[in-house]
């Protein structure tokens, strides 16, 4: 039987959530948007009350919650703020790899920072040459003795110039393609580590992103990630997982443009009457809550079946390529629905069409999504 | 030291308040109850206590339908109280101040404490009744209204302060006493995301209502009885001032003060 009432348990923990998005980022949201600013003491307080770091196991010290919740957790905090959200799951993503391919002794080694005290790491996948097609990645790794050299360049890394530790993946021979991939774990303090320059973005503009440079970085075998031929292999499971909350994410923007198109719908007057009472604008928000609502199930229903030991490939995949396609049409519409005052900056409605861009894009472009839903699709068809 | 803190569930602020079909009271339909106001400030102030003083345990009480109590001592819980306990409130039981007082104080019969903390009103009919009525039916000193408790161990070793007009007041007593927490300057801690999910499990002590009932009887014949429960009726429209220029708006704001409200003589 489907059943699609949260738990008391995933209610508290989306109440919890909803107030430290309410309380703690929504205030900023604006400000740190215009400024650029990255807000590390609304990270640090996240932090503090266990909303960063969602997918360590509790062993570890981390919350250890299913992707479900962990999607519950981040549609709340996207509603807040978009930018800041990437900036807090981030973490989920850059540890990923850990909990792939680590040994215990790595886990317990490189996690438990995370959880003692306030940490950011960051997931160093795409180069400037390329990001959709990973296997080609030109960031070499050479071992020498007890240690592999890191020489590349990563960028849109995001927490970049703040991570104290970058999961890394690297190629010991470019004509291995996949196969010569290898991820490493390389702490900030390596000589030879060189983050970038924060980049000016459209949106997101609360998060930092950045290039990250491997200039003969000396990693110790100890920090390498499963074996030499696996990295590919953590890589793509990294992002198996974490596809999915960018789709809670996306949702998150989407509902803010309803909540706040509904609103102003109520409050602007024009002919006479509130503009909610034109049909023209009812139907704008029948057709935005309908997008969002099913962005919403879409990813519910794909946290659902990762969580219950599926692969969830096709799943994830449609959740974060709809969901983000629906977050870009809503927040378009929204801004329709303001009119005028939707493309002026002192009205929140503009950054979320912002914000909801990169949603399209990162952790897997959207046509790298479809290519996916199609393989899988196709497959069912043999 | 042991310290009892009595929390009463209260609609959320962005609940849509509308009375019941009866007309007699809120209706409880998509109302979510939470841990709010003074008494937040009252789990925070025990909270503070027993991090400064070791061994000390913190018990929240509350009393209501089960879903509803049970629902504040899990916020209490998650906020870090050891111990909670539910006075299942019976039905058709009287609302009045002084019954709901003799459902409190039977839990703290059973589980005596030597600090009774309680916020200084209720967040949602601000009556500011039940806790010095708790105080009476045990006969425990009532302290008043506090900004800030702090226990030093030794015998009167309670320290309390309040804000009066233009200044602050303190003193010092022995315990066992209830305190009343003035607004929130302890500004009350976020429950941490593994203390929710431990709550959730946690044990809650259940008084049943028949139990809840019988401490209640005494005054259940000359309870107050409410007699109804209704919206205020909405504000009238603002006014609009129509102008082609900011003088002329000037000039006809300054008309409607000084005519119509009446501000100006």
């Amino acid at each position: 039987m489907v059943d699609f009432s949260l738990t008391e348990e995933q209610t508290s923990l989306r109440d919890m959530a909803r107030k430290f998005a309410k309380g703690e980022m929504a205030p900023h949201a604006a400000e740190c948007d215009r400024a650029g600013r990255f807000p590390e003491e609304i990270y640090r307080k996240a932090w503090e009350l266990g909303l960063m770091n969602l997918n360590v196991p509790t062993e570890f010290g981390g919350s250890g919650l299913g992707l479900f919740e962990q999607c519950l957790i981040v549609e709340e905090l996207s509603r807040a703020c978009a930018g800041m959200t990437t900036s807090i799951i981030a973490n989920c993503l850059a540890l990923e790899p850990i909990l792939l391919g680590g040994t215990d002794e790595q886990k317990h080694r490189l996690l438990d920072p995370f959880c003692a005290s306030y940490h950011l790491a960051s997931f160093c996948l795409t180069e400037p040459s390329g990001g959709s097609d990973a296997g080609s990645l030109k960031t070499r790794a050479r071992r020498d003795g007890d240690h592999y050299v890191l020489d590349g360049e990563k960028c849109f890394i995001t927490n970049g110039p703040f991570a104290s530790l970058y999961t890394v993946f690297a190629t010991l021979d470019p004509s291995l393609r996949h196969k010569g991939i290898v991820a490493f774990a390389v702490p900030r303090e390596t000589h030879g580590v060189v983050p970038g320059k924060e980049e000016e973005k459209m949106g997101h503009r609360a998060s930092a992103t950045s290039t990250v440079r491997f200039e003969g970085a000396r990693v110790p075998v100890a920090n390498r990630l499963g074996a030499e031929t696996e990295g590919f292999s953590i890589a793509m499971r990294t992002l198996d997982q974490t596809r999915t909350p960018i789709g809670a994410l996306a949702t998150g923007i989407a509902q803010a443009a309803l909540d706040h198109a509904a609103d102003y719908s109520k409050r602007r007057q024009t002919f006479g009457k509130p503009i909610s009472e034109h049909q023209a604008i009812q139907i704008k928000l029948a057709d935005m809550a309908q997008a969002l609502h099913a962005a919403r199930l879409l990813t519910w229903q794909a946290a659902w079946t990762i969580d219950h030991g599926q692969p969830g490939s096709l799943e994830s995949a449609m959740a974060k390529c709809f969901a983000s396609d629906a977050a870009m049409r809503v927040a378009d519409e929204a801004i329709q629905v303001f009119g005028g005052y939707g493309y002026m900056k002192d009205y929140p409605v503009e950054k979320l069409l912002r914000d909801a861009k990169l949603a399209q894009i990162y952790e897997g472009s959207n046509e790298i999504q479809r290519i996916v839903i199609a393989r899988e699709l196709l497959a069912r068809y043999a | 030291m042991e310290i009892a803190v009595l929390v009463k569930p209260v609609p959320d602020a962005e609940t849509r308040l509308r009375p019941d079909a009866k007309g007699l009271a809120l209706d409880p339909e998509g109302v979510k109850w939470v841990l709010a106001g003074y008494d937040e400030s009252a789990v925070e102030q025990a909270l503070l206590l027993k991090e400064a003083a070791p061994g000390t345990t913190v018990r929240a009480i509350s009393y209501g339908p089960v879903a509803r109590a049970e629902e504040v001592l899990r916020s209490a819980l998650a906020l870090g109280c050891d111990a909670a306990t539910s006075l299942e409130a019976p039905p058709e039981a009287p609302t009045d101040a002084v019954s709901v007082a003799r459902a409190l104080a039977l839990a703290l019969t059973k589980h005596p404490a030597s600090l009774v903390l309680c916020g200084k009103q209720a967040g949602d009919d601000e009556g500011g009744i039940v806790g010095p009525a708790v105080a009476e039916l045990l006969g425990l000193p009532d302290l008043g209204v506090a900004t800030n408790v702090r226990w030093d161990g030794g015998p009167g070793g309670l320290t309390m302060e309040r804000s009066v007009e233009g200044g602050l007041e303190q003193g010092r007593t022995a315990l066992p006493a209830l305190v009343a927490l003035q607004q929130a300057w302890n500004d009350p801690r976020t429950a941490k995301l593994p203390n929710i999910l431990k709550s959730r499990k946690a044990p809650i002590e259940r008084i049943p209502a028949a139990e809840v009932a019988a401490a209640m009887a005494p005054s259940a014949a000359t309870a107050p009885r409410r007699l109804g429960f209704r919206l205020p009726p909405p504000r009238t429209g603002a006014k609009m001032i129509e102008y082609k220029t900011p003088e002329e708006a000037a000039e006809k704001l300054v008309r409607i003060l000084r005519e119509e409200a009446k501000v100006f003589p």
